[in-house]
C-alpha cells in the first residue's frame, strides 16, 4: 500500500494534428481521434483511480501549438462542487474523473475550433510538447509539501502517418511522494503519430537528456511506423516503447503495458526492450554508417574520406606508407 | 681437489658422515666433506641452500651436526673425535651460525618474492597452478618475464618510502614505573633513543662524548632522568652535570629562535597578548613589564620548554630536507632561483631556519621570503589578465548539418493543400460534438486479441524468450571457463611474442611453445569440452579458444614451411 506521502505525476502527450487525423479519418473511420482520445481517457481515469495522490496532466500537440488539456489554469480541484459544469455526469462516478473528462473534452473541442489552416506548418510539435511536460512536472514538483517523494513518467502516443508529420503524443507523468524526501520520477509517454521531424532533432534530444538527469520516464505507444527517436528516448531514460499493432485496442495495450508505474514494471512480464538503432548518419548524404571518418577539428561525420573537411575547412595531411628499404640493399649487395 | 683458490676457514677432522670417516671443510661459500684418504669432496652444500643446521641435544653420545637444505634434504655430520667432538661440533655450527645469515636472504629474497607475488595475486595463483603445477609450462618460463618486472616495481617502491617522522610525546611515552621501594623503572627502547638523539642534537654529542669512555650507557641514561634538565623544573642547575650544558645550549637556542622569528609577514607573533578579566567584566590586559611571582616564573619556565620541545621535534623532522637542499645548492646554484620562487620550499626553509637555533644550515638558505609571501596574499591567478594558452576558433562553414538527426533523408509524402483543408475541416466537424463515451472503447474481440499479443508467447513478447548465456551455464563451469582463458592467453602470449623470430633463442621457444599449446589442449581443453558435452550444455563456449589456438598453429605451421623453403 501506497504511503500518503508517494505522489505519482503521470503526464500524457497527445498528438492531435488536425491534418494527420483527418486524413486518417478518411481513411479508416473506425478509429479516429475521438476513439483516441476515449483511449487516453479511460487510461487517465485508471490512473487517478489507483491511488488517491495520483496526479495527471494531459497535453496536446498540436501543429501550432501545445496546449494543456488538463488540467485547466482557471480550474482548482477544489471548486468541484456547484459547478455547472459537473453536472453533466449523473452516472454516480467520481467526481474527479466527471470533472476531469468534461475539462479534456471542452478544451480538445476549444482547440479545434481555433485551428487554422496555415499550409506551411504541418508538423507536430512533439519536442515543444515534451518540453512544456518537463517544465510542469518541474513545477509540481517545487510544490509538493517537505516530505514528500514524486515519480513522474512522461507517455508519448504516437503515428506515423505516411503524409505530413503529425505527432499524437501522450505524456504521462506519474508522481509519487514518498516519505524519504524528494524523489521524483516522471514518465512521459509519448503517443507518437507523425514521421521524425528533422527540424526538432536537436529539441527533441535535448529534452531527452533533460529528462534523464531528472529521472523522468519517457514511454512511447507507437501507433503505426517506428520511430527511432522514440526509441532512442525510451532507451536512454529507461521507459517502455511499443508499436502496436492494433489500433482499435488502444485502450487495452495503455492499461496493461504502461499504467504501472517503474517499480511495479520490475515484477511484471512487460514486451522485451528493441535494439536502438544508434547508428549515426554520415555528413554528406545522411546514411547511416557503422564505421566512419570523423574529423578531429568539428567532430562532422564523413562515409568517405576526403583530404578537406567540408564543414570546417580544415586540410589534413596523411602519411604516405615508407618505401621498402631493405630491398634496394639486398640489390647492392648482389652488385 | 676442489678449487684450491677458496680460503678454507675451518677444518674439522675425524667427522663421520654416513658411517664413513673423513674430514669436513668450511669453505667461504660452501662446506664441504671428503672420505679419509680421498683427494675430492664427497658432499659439498654452497651455504646458500642450506636453510638451517641443527644440533643434536646435549645429553646425547653421539654429537652430530646436521645441515637441512631448501629442497628438504639432510645431511649429517658425526663427529667422532673423542677428546674434542664437543668442541668441534661448536666451533662448526658457530661459524656456519655466522655464515648462514649472510647468504640466506640471498637466495631466499627470490623465493620470498615469489611467494608473495603468488599470494597477492589470485589469478596469478591461479595461472600458475594450471600451468605450472600440471607440467605444462616448466616454472622458469613462467617467472622468467614476471620477476624483471616485478623487481623493478620492488626497488622504486622502497625508494621512495618515506621517513617516519617522531611524535611529539615520545618524552611522555617513556612512563616510569615503580620499581617497589623509591626506585624508578625507565623502558628505553632504541627508538626512542633515536628519538631523543633526532630531536635534541646536544644530548647526542654528549653521548659520543662520554659514552663508552667514560660512562657506560645505563649510566647515561640513568644520569640523563636524573638530571634536572630532564625534568620539569630547571631552576637549580648549579649542580655539576654533564647536561648542564645542553641546558644552557638549549636556553641559547631558544633565545635565537625568539629573535629570529617567523618570517612570514603575514603572521604577527607580537600582537599578542594576555587579556584577563578586570573588575566589571571589562578586559585587561597584562603589560609586559610587569613583575612576575615566583610561581609565575615557573610556568613561565615550562611553557617555554614546550615551545622548544616542539620547536625541535619540527626541526629535526625538516633538518634532513633543508640538509638536501643545501647540498643542492652548493652543486646547483641556479637551482636557488627555481626555489625562491616556489611556495613550499622557501616555507619549509624558513621555518627550519628560524625554529632551530641551533643549526647552521639557515645561513646558506635566505631566499626573500617576505616579498614571496606578500605577492602571495595580494594576488590571485584567475583575476589576471590571463594570457592562457593561444586558441584558434573553429570556423564551421555548415552547421546545419550538426541539426539533422540520424534520419536518413526520405521522400515526404506531400498533401496538396485542398487535402490540408479537408482534413482539417473534416476533424473539427468531428471533434465540435465529442463527447466522451467512456463505455464504449473498444470491441472486446479487440481487446482480447491485445492481451494474447501482449502474453508470454504472443506476437509482442518474442524477443524475450533468449536467456543470456550466463544464466545457462553453471557458475562453476563458467569459472573454469575463465580459468582456461587465463592459461590459454598467457601461452598464446608467449607464443605470439617469439615473432618475428631473430634468434635462435626464439627459434627455439617457439617449437617449444607450440608444444606446450598441444599439451595444453589435450591435458586441459578438451576433458573441458567432453564434460560440458556429457552435461548437455552448448558447446560454443569453447569455440572461441579452439579458434585462437588454430591460429597460432597456422602461424608455427607457416612460418616451419617457410624455414624449411629457406634451408633448401
Amino acid at each position: 500500500m501506497a504511503s500518503e506521502d508517494e505522489v505519482s505525476l503521470l503526464v500524457i502527450v497527445v498528438d492531435v494534428n488536425p491534418i494527420w487525423w483527418g486524413q486518417q479519418a478518411q481513411r479508416e473511420p473506425e478509429f479516429n481521434l475521438s476513439k483516441c482520445l476515449d483511449a487516453v481517457m479511460v487510461m487517465a481515469n485508471s490512473h487517478l483511480v489507483m491511488t488517491r495522490t495520483n496526479k495527471l496532466a494531459i497535453i496536446a500537440s498540436h501543429c501550432q501549438e501545445s496546449h494543456f488539456l488538463y488540467p485547466n489554469k482557471h480550474w482548482k480541484a477544489g471548486d468541484v462542487a456547484g459547478d455547472e459544469v459537473s453536472s453533466g455526469s449523473g452516472d454516480g462516478k467520481y467526481e474527479l474523473l466527471s470533472v476531469a473528462n468534461d475539462l479534456v473534452a471542452e478544451e480538445i473541442r476549444n482547440l479545434m475550433a481555433r485551428t487554422q489552416v496555415k499550409g506551411h506548418q504541418t508538423d507536430t510539435l512533439l519536442a515543444g510538447s515534451l518540453a512544456k511536460a518537463l517544465c510542469y512536472i518541474h513545477r509540481v514538483s517545487k510544490e509538493l509539501e517537505a516530505g514528500q517523494d514524486m515519480k513522474s513518467r512522461i507517455l508519448v502516443s504516437s503515428w506515423f502517418p505516411f503524409s505530413s508529420a503529425v505527432y499524437f503524443c501522450i505524456i504521462f507523468v506519474q508522481m509519487s511522494m514518498g516519505i524519504f524526501g524528494l524523489i521524483i520520477y516522471y514518465i512521459l509517454q509519448v503517443v507518437k503519430a507523425a514521421e521524425d521531424c528533422a527540424l526538432q532533432y536537436m529539441n527533441f534530444m535535448n529534452v531527452i537528456f533533460a529528462a534523464q538527469k531528472q529521472n523522468i520516464l519517457i514511454d512511447a505507444c507507437v501507433l503505426d511506423s517506428d520511430s527511432g527517436l522514440l526509441q532512442q528516448a525510451c532507451d536512454i531514460t529507461g521507459g517502455l516503447y511499443l508499436k502496436i499493432p492494433q489500433k482499435t485496442a488502444l485502450a487495452q495495450y495503455l492499461l496493461w503495458v504502461f499504467l504501472p508505474d517503474a517499480d511495479q514494471r520490475s515484477q511484471l512480464v512487460l514486451p522485451p526492450s528493441v535494439h536502438v538503432d544508434y547508428r549515426a548518419a554520415c555528413f554528406c548524404h545522411r546514411n547511416l554508417i557503422e564505421i566512419g571518418y570523423v574529423c578531429s577539428v568539428c567532430l562532422s561525420i564523413f562515409c568517405n574520406f576526403s583530404p578537406i573537411c567540408t564543414t570546417c575547412e580544415t586540410a589534413f595531411k596523411i602519411p604516405l606508407p615508407q618505401m621498402m628499404k631493405p630491398k634496394k640493399k639486398k640489390l647492392k649487395t648482389a652488385n | 681437489m676442489a678449487a684450491l683458490s677458496e680460503e678454507v676457514l675451518l677444518v674439522v677432522k675425524r667427522v663421520r658422515q654416513r658411517k664413513q670417516d673423513g674430514t669436513l671443510y668450511l669453505m667461504t661459500e660452501r662446506i664441504a666433506w671428503g672420505p679419509e684418504g680421498k683427494d675430492r669432496f664427497t658432499v659439498s652444500h654452497l651455504y646458500a641452500d642450506i636453510r638451517c643446521q641443527k644440533i643434536s641435544p646435549d645429553g646425547k653420545s653421539k654429537i652430530q651436526l646436521q645441515l637441512v637444505l631448501h629442497t628438504g634434504e639432510s645431511t649429517t655430520f658425526h663427529f667422532a673425535n673423542e677428546s674434542t667432538a664437543l668442541k668441534d661440533r661448536d666451533a662448526a655450527k658457530d661459524l656456519l651460525q655466522q655464515l648462514l645469515p649472510k647468504f640466506k636472504k640471498k637466495a631466499n629474497k627470490q623465493l620470498e618474492e615469489k611467494n608473495k607475488m603468488l599470494q597477492e595475486d589470485p589469478v596469478l595463483f591461479q595461472l600458475y597452478k594450471d600451468l605450472v603445477v600440471s607440467q605444462v609450462i616448466s616454472a622458469e618460463e613462467f617467472w622468467a618475464s614476471r620477476l624483471k618486472l616485478s623487481s623493478v616495481e620492488h626497488s622504486l617502491s622502497n625508494n621512495s618510502k618515506q621517513e617516519v617522522g617522531i611524535s611529539a610525546a615520545f618524552l611522555a611515552d617513556i612512563r616510569p614505573q615503580t620499581d617497589g621501594c623509591n626506585g624508578l623503572k625507565y623502558n628505553l627502547t632504541s627508538d626512542i633513543i633515536e628519538s631523543i638523539f633526532k630531536t635534541y642534537p646536544a644530548v647526542k654529542q654528549k653521548y659520543a662524548e662520554n659514552v663508552p669512555h667514560n660512562l657506560t650507557e645505563k649510566e647515561f641514561w640513568t644520569r640523563f632522568f636524573q638530571s634536572h634538565y630532564f625534568h620539569r623544573d630547571r631552576i637549580n642547575t648549579g649542580q655539576q652535570d654533564i647536561f648542564s650544558e645542553c641546558a644552557k645550549q638549549d636556553e641559547k637556542g631558544l633565545k635565537s629562535m625568539v629573535v629570529q622569528g617567523v618570517k612570514n609577514p603575514m603572521v604577527d607573533l607580537l600582537s599578542l597578548e594576555d587579556k584577563t578579566l578586570d573588575e566589571g567584566y571589562g578586559s585587561l590586559t597584562v603589560g609586559p613589564n610587569s613583575s612576575k611571582t615566583v610561581k609565575e616564573n615557573s610556568n613561565s619556565a615550562i611553557i617555554k620548554r614546550f615551545n622548544h620541545h616542539s620547536a625541535m621535534v619540527l626541526a629535526a623532522g625538516l633538518r634532513k630536507v633543508i640538509l638536501v637542499y643545501w647540498k643542492f645548492n652548493k652543486f646547483y646554484p641556479e637551482l636557488n632561483l627555481l626555489f625562491m620562487n616556489r611556495d613550499a620550499p622557501s616555507d619549509q626553509a624558513s621555518e627550519t631556519s628560524s625554529t632551530d637555533g641551533n643549526s647552521r644550515d639557515s645561513d646558506f638558505f635566505q631566499p626573500p621570503i617576505k616579498k614571496v609571501k606578500l605577492q602571495e596574499a595580494i594576488e590571485y591567478e584567475d583575476l589576471q589578465n590571463g594570457s592562457g594558452p593561444k586558441t584558434i576558433a573553429l570556423n564551421l562553414k555548415k552547421s546545419d548539418r550538426y541539426s539533422h538527426g540520424p534520419v536518413p533523408l526520405q521522400s515526404h509524402h506531400y498533401s496538396t493543400s485542398q487535402d490540408i483543408i479537408n482534413s482539417v475541416s473534416c476533424i473539427q466537424e468531428e471533434i465540435s460534438c465529442y463527447k466522451p463515451c467512456l463505455t464504449r472503447v473498444m470491441p472486446s474481440s479487440a481487446a482480447s486479441s491485445a492481451i494474447t499479443a501482449l502474453s508470454p508467447g504472443g506476437l509482442l513478447m518474442q524477443a524475450g524468450t533468449q536467456q543470456a548465456v550466463s544464466q545457462l551455464v553453471p557458475t562453476d563451469v563458467q569459472s573454469e571457463l575463465k580459468h582456461l582463458y587465463t592459461a590459454a592467453g598467457e601461452l598464446l602470449r608467449h607464443f605470439w611474442s617469439c615473432f618475428p623470430v631473430n634468434t635462435p633463442f626464439l627459434e627455439e621457444k617457439v617449437v617449444k611453445m607450440r608444444s606446450n599449446l598441444e599439451r595444453f589442449q589435450s591435458t586441459k581443453l578438451r576433458p573441458f569440452q567432453e564434460k560440458i558435452q556429457r552435461e548437455y550444455l552448448s558447446t560454443n563456449l569453447t569455440s572461441h579458444l579452439d579458434e585462437m589456438i588454430q591460429a597460432a598453429y597456422n602461424k608455427f605451421h607457416a612460418w616451419q614451411t617457410r624455414r624449411m623453403a629457406r634451408k633448401t
